[in-house]
């Protein structure tokens, strides 16, 4: 009983949830999974509902089940033109993530190149970027160079800002300890500013990684060579409307994995690097 | 395995403050907060700094530490001026400021890692300094995960575990409540006793600076200077009770009055 007891307390200690705890935490989490679910399922009976009973021409709007059967149909054709779509958001993503610390990283430790960076990265942002994805294709060709450059150019930005911000956000306190003990520029960074800036960083990734799969599809509409973008301007030049649906389809899909796998690489740090 | 190093006891003079002065801001807008601040620490001695808040006593700690530079005069420990931080100094800091992402115990090592010492020699002198101080269970947990006694437990480990011969405590438990403190002043207290450190604690509780100290200094004016230094004459170990004797509370009478005179001091340089 007093063991009992004493596990309980324990366990309240370091913060290891009750029985009845977690079966309230199993619950939050099947509600958090089955409601957009379920909100989604309502949303597509809707749909078919709505084509089959008011006889809505497939052309103007494909009921999903049809979606579904084009896509089965016409799955080889959008399989490989989802690696290129995949493997050029990734390389911008990557890039993205690479120049954007890079610049936040010479902005914390440079005045002067944060002075001059700074305004015109936020001027760079006020570009319609799809405006100048052209241009591109003047300097860089219709290959991937340029679909992956317009990806970075659209994908950078929010890592840059919210990396930098997370490295601004370390505790001075924390910093003065560091100073007290001797420590060099490159320990105070490394023990104490990169893990500080995690969290920004990661939330600047998420948002980089769905810009990315954007700056892509741009570049795919305006190369016209292959991935789903041209598959999409493709399919809607011959009134395809379900294969274009189908290729939004897997394009949402490939969006929700590769910004899952952010997530899960986000959660693991997190597990080191939490409070 | 690193023996705790019995620093040097008695020499005079170990920590000398000749003439410090700060200014903040000098030129027009200067705020003086220190003038003339002179006196001694001998080795192995626990001295308290005592005055209201405001009164510069943590920048005289911070200038000690070489983390603060001196607008004149100077600071010397083992009569090596202070310039910058140094290996042989251990400060506890007024928050327990411990990396929210490490464990207790990485976070007493920390110094250890930075001074590029080895890890594993000094992992047992972690381990039994956060037993001493009762968080021989909670050695794995990160700071959130601690209450705020604990947390500066931590944190007194963490300024003792490169055995530095001196030890800054900025009001290390003055964010905490009377309870806590009190708790904390005796396992302060009790680790002192067994290292013997010498000590520069500066504090505006003067209850805290009586109970822990063989001196206390009381710095008052605007800028402060010294105005008193007092020897506590009771004998260690000290038991908490000590507070309730007569003596103890004659001492904090004396000690308050010093204080109150600084401050009329003050006003009537004011006026």
């Amino acid at each position: 009983m007093a063991d009992n007891a004493f596990a309980a307390k324990a366990a309240e200690l370091i913060g290891a949830p009750s029985v009845p705890a977690m079966f309230a935490m199993l619950a939050r989490t099947g509600r958090a999974i089955a409601l957009p679910v379920l909100a989604g399922a309502v949303l597509v009976a809707l749909w078919e509902f709505f084509c089959s009973y008011y006889a809505i021409r497939p052309v103007l709007l494909p009921a999903p089940s049809r979606v579904l059967a084009t896509a089965s149909r016409a799955w080889e054709i959008l399989v490989e033109n989802s690696i290129p779509t995949t493997v050029e958001t990734v390389a911008g993503f990557l890039l993205s993530v690479v120049f954007g610390s890079l610049l936040a990283v010479a902005m914390v430790y440079s005045r002067w190149l944060r002075e001059v960076l700074y305004p015109n990265i936020v001027l760079f942002q006020l570009i319609p970027k799809i405006a100048v994805a052209p241009l591109f294709i003047m300097w860089l060709g219709i290959e991937w160079q340029s679909r992956v450059t317009i990806a970075v150019f659209i994908a950078f930005f929010p890592i840059v800002i919210s990396t930098w911000t997370g490295l601004m956000s370390a505790d001075p306190s924390l910093l003065r300890l560091c100073r007290s003990l001797g420590a060099s520029e490159w320990q105070m960074f490394a023990r104490i500013r990169v893990p500080s800036s995690l969290p920004f960083a990661f939330n600047g990734m998420k948002i980089s990684m769905t810009l990315s799969i954007i700056g892509v599809i741009v570049g795919e509409f305006i190369t016209s060579q292959q991935g789903l973008g041209y598959v999409i301007l493709f399919a809607g030049s011959k009134l395809e409307t379900a294969l274009v649906m189908s290729a939004i389809l897997i394009l949402c899909f490939i969006g929700l994995i590769l910004y899952g796998i952010v997530g899960l690489i986000e959660w693991l740090v997190m597990r080191r690097y939490g409070a | 395995m690193p023996l705790p190093l019995p620093a040097p006891r008695g020499q005079a003079g170990y920590l000398s403050v000749r003439g410090a002065r700060k200014v903040y801001n000098p030129g027009r807008d200067a705020i003086a907060v220190l003038r003339d601040v002179s006196f001694d620490v001998t080795s192995g001695e626990f001295v308290s700094i005592l005055g209201a808040s405001g009164c510069g006593k943590s920048t005289l700690l911070m200038m000690a530490a070489g983390l603060e530079s001196i607008t004149s005069g100077e600071i010397a420990i083992g009569g090596e001026p202070v310039r910058k931080p140094r290996p042989d100094v251990g400060i506890i800091f007024q928050d327990a400021t411990l990396l929210p992402w490490e464990t207790a115990l990485r976070n007493v090592l920390f110094p250890i890692e930075i001074m590029r010492r080895s890890v594993a020699e000094y992992l047992p002198k972690a381990e039994e300094l956060l037993a001493l101080v009762g968080l021989g269970g909670f050695m794995h947990m990160k700071p959130s995960q601690l209450s705020g006694g604990m947390r500066q437990r931590v944190g007194i480990c963490r300024a003792l575990i490169h055995n530095p011969s001196l030890l800054l405590l900025d009001e290390p438990f003055s964010a905490l409540d009377a309870i806590t403190r009190d708790e904390l002043n005796v396992a302060l207290l009790e680790i002192w006793e067994r290292y013997h450190q010498t000590a520069l604690f500066v504090t505006h509780s003067i209850r805290e600076a009586v109970y822990l100290s063989d001196r206390v200094i009381v710095l008052g004016g605007r800028p402060a200077g010294v105005a008193a230094d007092i020897r506590i004459p009771f004998a260690r170990p000290r038991p908490f009770s000590v507070g309730d004797t007569l003596e103890f509370n004659q001492i904090c009478a004396v000690l308050r009055e010093h204080i109150a005179s600084g401050h009329k001091a003050a006003a009537a340089q004011v006026a």
